[in-house]
């Protein structure tokens, strides 16, 4: 089966000659949830960003549902079928809570617009608050509302960098049980994680990233029993761990 | 009393046109535009040809007047080519020399950039139009008694002046439906908040900022030919205006559309109020004083954002 997104051998960073993706593989297949982890600088968020079109990508290729998108400018990744939550300022906070969502509704043919009110039936504090400026939300509605931003474009992949950041672990459950609604509606998911537990609870899959490149990649719930997981966090090579 | 809320207004209005460009091209692009003033002096000649043109084509060389205006409807339609020429200029000049800055140059290098395209297109108009003031009708324009003279002094205004009062309250408001109400507005004011989120979200970012500089550069145009309308038209204009463009910006909060416009007035009223206080030679001084009051009280302006 054709992945949903796949990276292929992608290099890439943010200054010439200083690279962070060293050759960074990964396949996410239709309908699945993978979790990208990995110890801090280990790549992932520019991985994400690189396929997103936000980070330079010099060699290796990125494909949504089997076309070449690598180098496509990041403003059409969204018509494209790509849909990306950044890890922090994720919102417009300048903009009302409907605002941000009329926005990126307007921005996708008429044809792939979500409407606001499955937005609102899967995050209902959004509609309650729908006239606010988004900079007034908390952590946890900010972070439902850049999901549900992203939603509304009608993704058919969607990454999410590090949607439990700065959240409490309550709140984190409400996110990644929000995320498996949206797998449940059709949406294939690529999530950067710290939060190595909660991720490996809701995901499929997970590939470890170390000094951009991928290390291991398996069964979520093999890779929570692998001990190897753990010496790649600590700084230790796979051949010691 | 009244009349120099009257003459303040007039003034205040140019000023807040002027401002609103600035203040966006502020937010969008992230510097201050020095060249915003001579946006302004261009739209003034810009209309002077204009005018001409549109004159000689369809009223034999002559502009009869609309009513109790000093210009006919030929003026109208030269402003809206005086706005689109502007526009055309400011996108031209992005083109040539800050779009090139942009994608390696900090923020200072475009704001001195910035005055170096303001020194070469006053001197091109210069060269162009030459330095004697121009007129876009010689009508003498009889001012209307408003208020008789024993309430507050009374308040005499020109048909013309009443007129840039109005237009001004109506441009600002189609401004802002356009930033609340359309795709465009939104995205204007996303890029403004955070332009890689914007670029994710799917906002074209390079459009984005050219409809920028087209709705900035047609806004200064039109104060730029209000200002030629109530007075005269010379290659300092803007120049001459660009202080209290920047006092207007600042005292309403720079990125703030709705704060530059009462920073606009504020500006006008306060130079109009200072003239019998000072005295008219002072009068220019009064926008630096309003500017420093300010920085000094609300550094974030009236409707800034706490950096």
């Amino acid at each position: 089966m054709t992945p949903a997104l796949e990276l292929s051998s992608i290099e890439g960073g943010y200054e010439p000659g200083l690279p962070i993706l060293r050759g960074a593989s990964l396949a996410v297949a239709p309908g699945e949830i993978v979790a990208l982890l990995g110890p801090n600088g280990a790549g992932k968020s520019t991985l994400v960003k690189a396929a997103a079109g936000l980070v330079p990508i010099w060699s290796g290729q990125v494909f949504l549902n089997g076309r070449d998108i690598t180098r496509t400018p990041a403003h059409r990744m969204v018509q494209e079928g790509l849909g990306f939550v950044p890890q922090t300022e994720n919102i417009f906070a300048n903009l009302s809570v409907l605002e941000n969502l009329q926005l990126a509704a307007a921005l996708v043919p008429k044809d792939r617009r979500g409407e606001l009110s499955k937005m609102f039936a899967l995050f209902p504090d959004l509609e309650r608050l729908r006239k606010l400026p988004a900079g007034r939300l908390s952590g946890g509605q900010r972070q439902m509302l850049a999901v549900a931003r992203a939603l509304v474009a009608s993704p058919s992949v969607l990454m999410l960098d590090e949607p439990s950041a700065g959240l409490s672990p309550k709140l984190i459950g409400v996110v990644f049980e929000r995320l498996q609604a949206v797998r449940e509606a059709g949406v294939t998911i690529l999530l950067v994680e710290q939060n190595v537990k909660a991720a490996l609870a809701i995901a499929d899959r997970a590939a470890v990233l170390v000094e951009g490149r991928e290390r291991l990649v398996g069964a979520a719930a093999d890779l929570a029993q692998d001990p190897r997981l753990a010496g790649l966090y600590l700084g230790a090579g796979l051949e010691a761990a | 009393m009244l009349q120099l809320l009257a003459d303040g207004l007039v003034v205040g209005s140019v000023i807040a046109l002027g401002a609103v460009g600035l203040t966006l091209t502020y937010s969008i692009l992230r510097f201050a535009n020095f060249g915003q003033g001579e946006f302004l002096t261009w739209g003034a000649y810009l209309a002077v040809t204009a005018l001409g043109f549109v004159v000689a084509v369809t009223g034999g060389g002559v502009m009869q007047p609309i009513g109790p205006f000093s210009f006919g409807w030929e003026l109208l339609v030269a402003m809206v080519i005086a706005a689109a020429l502007t526009a055309g200029l400011a996108l031209l000049v992005d083109w040539l020399l800050f779009q090139r800055l942009r994608a390696r140059g900090a923020a200072i290098t475009l704001v001195i950039a910035s005055f170096g395209a303001a020194l070469a297109l006053r001197n091109l108009l210069q060269f162009l139009y030459g330095t004697l003031p121009e007129y876009y009708t010689r009508e003498i324009q009889i001012a209307i008694r408003l208020v008789p003279r024993d309430v507050l002094g009374g308040l005499r205004i020109t048909p013309d002046q009443l007129l840039v009062i109005g237009m001004t309250g109506a441009v600002v408001l189609g401004l802002h439906l356009l930033l609340t109400r359309t795709t465009l507005g939104r995205a204007m004011r996303a890029t403004a908040m955070n332009p890689a989120l914007a670029r994710v979200a799917g906002v074209d970012v390079a459009a984005v900022i050219r409809a920028t500089w087209i709705i900035g550069a047609a806004l200064a145009a039109v104060a730029g030919v209000f200002a030629g309308l109530v007075g005269q038209i010379r290659p300092g204009l803007g120049f001459e205006l660009l202080l209290p463009l920047f006092a207007a910006a600042i005292l309403g909060g720079i990125g703030s559309v709705w704060g530059a416009v009462l920073g606009g007035f504020i500006v006008g009223l306060a130079e109009s109020f200072s003239v019998p206080i000072f005295g008219a030679e002072y009068r220019a001084a009064t926008a630096f004083l309003v500017l420093i009051a300010i920085l000094l009280l609300r550094p974030n302006g009236l409707f800034g954002e706490k950096p």
